[in-house]
């Protein structure tokens, strides 16, 4: 019942889908045809070029103290050149004796010498493209010391540029030979000593593979991408916004049965789109092999030898279209109409091309753990089969693992479509940023998606004008940093009118939550030493940035160093992570989604990989605090003492190695280790206990409040 | 009259929203209603907007959940409860519930029958007789998308008929329809309350209400305020038209909230 029921859903959904215009220019014509006529577009082009190139004459002016050595040689050059030309126009091959020149690329060219007594300034002639290159050449200390002037901006002057040197490379051997020869040895003795030779091990086969390689898997990616998108709005978003999903959702069918035929629905549209694309594709691979086979001699390829290869392919390409439906599902299913999901989606494709990427870094293998890794994954196998490397389990743990996300994915997805506030839910926490200031009310706390844009936009723009201003001017750019992160949520919380008090948690507090916050802070600090030299030890690399990058900020006065480094972050940073961010969040989720969401975000915005978990886990727990609180000072205090204190241990050395030689042990022993747990957990729990009693009072006093 | 069909047992759907001031407020949409209907009986539900009528007709339809309180369907001796099985009984309109666009009436309705476990020739005959009924003949082949509001309507309730439910449940079915149009859809639901079917549906026509239902509730702020026939109720009040009926309830209603 249940399998008959799925296929009469696949069979609607697919008729859905595959009456609409947009899925089969998607699928279809892109690939059918699309690719062909751009890829036959761009041969011509390539072949315009190359034409043009043919006709290509250099000007080159020698000014040279030599006797006119260097000029007669590029001249004799340039006319055999010239006279090959003029005999054999547009006979392709010259095989005449004595060979007329080809360059590297195996064009023709002429030259021609302009006499260098014409020029008085050679740096206009080049700017003015009157010659393309200017040979300048006087005698120092015994020898010849040629300048090859040239303009590295125009197309043709970098041309004449490199014959000018192949030239040059001639020229030196000529006049080697010369001295050798004059010096009364063997030419052949001196210059070739030993004969070497590449011979390439790898078969015909392979190194078509390995070409292959570089761009099969990541086209497969991206076509598969494409074909599950479109069907995957569609089945989603798309059923939301025409007003079907309630239709449907009258049938008795469960959430289950319908989430399935969806994603087999758009799987399967996905595998189709994926094969034309392959198949498009590898007919004009073919075309091209064709082509070159006539022309040159090139080896022969059995095909038969990549069956292996092909079939591990069609199996990878199966199991990919299975994960990237499902995930993509899942981000559509929380959009309400096309606009949106596209919204959605957009991050979503990054985030996958970027992770097929890795797949590409040379030296990246295929192990257990990049097995596992999506995307990336498929990339790695597919690349492996083209040149020959198998390796079974490998093969079983990508497929395995790639089935099994996306099973997890649309266990996650059949919970979606069970839950009523995607379904009947009504679009709350839109951007009130761009609404007409005069339709606000004043009041509350700012919305999610305005913060999710406040967020990225002081994100982007501390990465690009906050490195800048650091680097220019020091501890003053990273003030300037700080004064960006205050005053651009704080512009946008007072444009759209919202409650300053609110948004940023300004409420008194009682005494114990402060003292409180010492404590846990306190207990913190050795903790997360112990963490992060942990961490540190995994990226040896990168830490010494870390450390360097910092000495240099450390090397100011020590008052002005604390007030940059630890009173500015404890205003700012707090105003915006454990202030707006929080109470946003808080408004639209629950207290520990709200915290985690905070910490990771604090986390991300110190930008280092090092430090992202350290930071993140010190955003925690200052959030916690700020939580238990109600208010912001405590964090603002515990941000403080925590910046104050790695301020100290750069700046005062010495004070601080005395009272705390743990921190400056190049190596953590294990009793170490103990100690700084013991000591940090003792200082937590302390923390925590304070905290409870804390929350105890300010619970009480809300509570007269409400009374009175 | 005699047999009850759907029975509704003290829904609850609470919905929470977040209010400013930190405040996170539950709002019960649907505030403990029950509700029994029978067999060939019609009950109209009256109430404004916000009232929670969309609400109480998808719990009772098995669309949402309820917070609390319990659905169920009496179908010869037996009470269904389960959401899948009570679906299978229930033919539901909403202006929600759009049509899939893209496809003809007849695909969609041959689709409905595998889905509602009909057989091939069961279903074939179905279409022709609701073909007749609704004289969908000149478009049933058409793509619903090409067809005229009118059209689409009577392409909806044929969705609604396929499988031959016990229940109806219709959200406003007669919102934004012409004279004619809604006048074939008020004669449907007489014709199928001859038949012994069970009708429940909402409206903001009052008249309509008046001429078709046995039996009509009031709903305020997710409870029942008045329920009884359209005759007994303007009785109760000593108002001339069920319009006034339904001021006064709703006025008092307001004053007894403030106090």
């Amino acid at each position: 019942m249940s399998t008959k029921i799925i296929k009469t859903l696949v069979k609607k959904e697919m008729l859905d889908v595959f009456r609409d215009k947009k899925t089969v220019i998607m699928m279809l014509v892109i690939p059918v045809i699309l690719y062909p006529l751009i890829f036959i577009g761009a041969m011509q082009v390539v072949a315009m070029i190359s034409s043009s190139m043919e006709a290509q004459n250099y000007r080159i002016a020698v000014d040279a103290e030599d006797d006119g050595a260097f000029s007669r040689m590029l001249a004799e050059k340039g006319q055999k050149d010239d006279g090959s030309k003029a005999s054999e126009a547009g006979g392709g091959r010259t095989e005449e004796s004595g060979g007329a020149e080809e360059d590297a690329d195996g064009e023709n060219y002429t030259i021609t010498l302009v006499d260098a007594g014409s020029i008085t300034d050679y740096e206009r002639a080049l700017n003015d493209e009157e010659i393309d290159v200017y040979v300048s050449g006087a005698m120092q200390n015994g020898k010849m010391q040629y300048d090859i002037y040239y303009l590295s901006s125009a197309t043709n002057s970098s041309y004449a540029r490199n014959i000018v040197l192949d030239v040059f490379d001639e020229f030196k051997e000529e006049l080697t030979e010369e001295k050798i020869r004059a010096a009364g040895l063997d030419v052949h003795e001196i210059l070739e000593p030993v004969l070497y030779e590449n011979k390439d091990t790898a078969s015909s086969e392979q190194s078509l593979g390995s070409i292959m390689g570089a761009v099969l898997p990541f086209m497969l990616i991206i076509s598969l991408m494409m074909g599950t998108m479109y069907p995957a709005i569609d089945t989603t978003a798309g059923e939301r916004e025409r007003g079907t999903l309630e239709t449907i959702l009258t049938l008795p069918v469960t959430s289950r049965q319908l989430i399935i035929s969806k994603f087999l629905t758009v799987a399967l549209i996905g595998i189709i789109s994926a094969l034309l694309n392959i198949f498009s594709m590898g007919g004009l691979a073919f075309y091209m092999y064709q082509i070159m086979d006539m022309q040159t001699e090139t080896q022969s390829f059995e095909i038969a030898k990549f069956l292996p290869a092909i079939l591990v392919c069609m199996l990878a390409v199966f199991a990919f279209s299975l994960f990237v439906s499902a995930v993509t599902m899942c981000v559509t299913s929380f959009a309400r109409s096309y606009k949106e999901a596209n919204n959605y989606i957009t991050p979503l494709m990054l985030v996958i091309m970027l992770t097929g990427y890795i797949g590409f870094i040379p030296n990246i293998e295929l192990t257990q753990t990049m097995a596992m890794i999506p995307v990336a994954n498929i990339c790695l196998l597919i690349k492996n089969m083209l040149i020959f490397k198998i390796d079974y389990t490998a093969i079983a743990v990508v497929l395995l693992s790639n089935v099994a996300y996306a099973v997890l994915a649309i266990l996650f997805l059949s919970r979606i479509y069970d839950s009523e506030s995607i379904l009947f839910g009504d679009g709350k926490g839109g951007m009130q940023l761009f609404e007409r200031r005069s339709n606000l009310q004043k009041g509350g706390v700012p919305t999610v998606s305005d913060v999710w844009f406040v967020v990225s936009l002081t994100i982007v723009l501390i990465l690009y004008a906050g490195s800048m201003l650091q680097l220019k001017f020091g501890l003053a750019g990273v003030f300037g940093t700080q004064l960006l992160i205050l005053f651009i949520p704080l512009f946008v919380v007072v444009y759209t009118k919202r409650d300053l008090c609110m948004t940023y948690g300004f409420r008194k507090t009682g005494i114990k939550n402060f003292l409180g916050g010492i404590f846990l802070i306190a207990g913190f600090i050795p903790i997360n030493l112990v963490i992060s030299v942990g961490l540190v030890s995994l990226l040896p690399d990168s830490a010494e940035n870390v450390v360097t990058v910092f000495d240099e900020l450390m090397s100011g006065n020590l008052l002005s160093v604390l007030f940059v480094i630890a009173l500015a972050p404890a205003v700012c940073e707090e105003m915006m992570f454990r202030g707006m961010i929080f109470h946003a969040m808080k408004e639209k989720y629950r207290i520990s989604t709200a915290i985690v969401i905070v910490a990771v975000l604090f986390g991300i915005y110190h930008m280092s990989l090092v430090k992202l978990i350290p930071t993140g886990l010190l955003g925690f727990v200052i959030c916690y605090v700020a939580y238990r609180a109600d208010s912001i000072y405590p964090a603002m205090l515990m941000h403080f003492l925590n910046n104050a204190f790695s301020v100290l241990i750069s700046c005062c050395p010495e004070k601080m190695e005395s009272v705390f030689p743990v921190l400056y042990r190049e190596t953590l022993r294990f009793s170490d280790v103990m100690q700084l747990l013991g000591i940090g957990l003792i200082l937590v729990g302390i923390g925590l206990v304070i905290l409870q009693k804390g929350k105890i009072r300010g619970r009480e006093n809300k509570m007269q409040k409400g009374i009175e | 009259m005699e047999k009850n069909r759907i029975k509704a047992d003290c829904l609850v759907k609470t919905f929470t929203r977040n209010e400013k001031k930190n405040k996170k407020i539950d709002i019960n949409a649907v505030d403990g209603i029950s509700l029994s209907i029978g067999e060939g009986e019609i009950v109209g539900i009256l109430g404004p907007n916000g009232a929670g009528k969309t609400t109480l007709l998808r719990m009772m339809s098995k669309l949402m959940r309820p917070t609390s309180g319990m659905v169920s369907i009496q179908i010869g001796e037996k009470e269904i409860t389960d959401d899948i099985e009570v679906k299978r009984h229930i033919g539901y309109l909403s202006n929600n519930t759009k049509l899939y666009g893209r496809l003809s009436s007849r695909e969609l309705l041959r689709m409905l029958g595998v889905l509602y476990g009909m057989s091939k020739e069961d279903t074939e005959k179905k279409i022709e007789e609701i073909s007749e009924i609704l004289s969908m003949g000149s478009f049933i082949d058409n793509r619903i998308e090409k067809l005229s509001t009118g059209q689409t309507q009577r392409a909806s309730i044929a969705r609604c008929l396929v499988h031959d439910p016990q229940v109806y449940i219709f959200d406003e079915p007669t919102l934004g329809l012409d004279i004619l149009s809604s006048a074939a859809i008020i004669d449907f639901m007489k014709k199928e309350r001859g038949r012994g079917k069970t009708i429940l549906y909402s409206t903001h026509y009052m008249e309509e209400a008046e001429y078709l239902c046995d039996r009509i509730l009031m709903i305020h702020r997710g409870k029942i305020i008045s329920e009884g026939a359209p005759e007994g109720l303007k009785a109760q009040t000593g108002k001339g038209n069920l319009r006034d009926v339904f001021a006064e309830l709703i006025e008092k209603e307001g004053i007894a909230d403030e106090h």
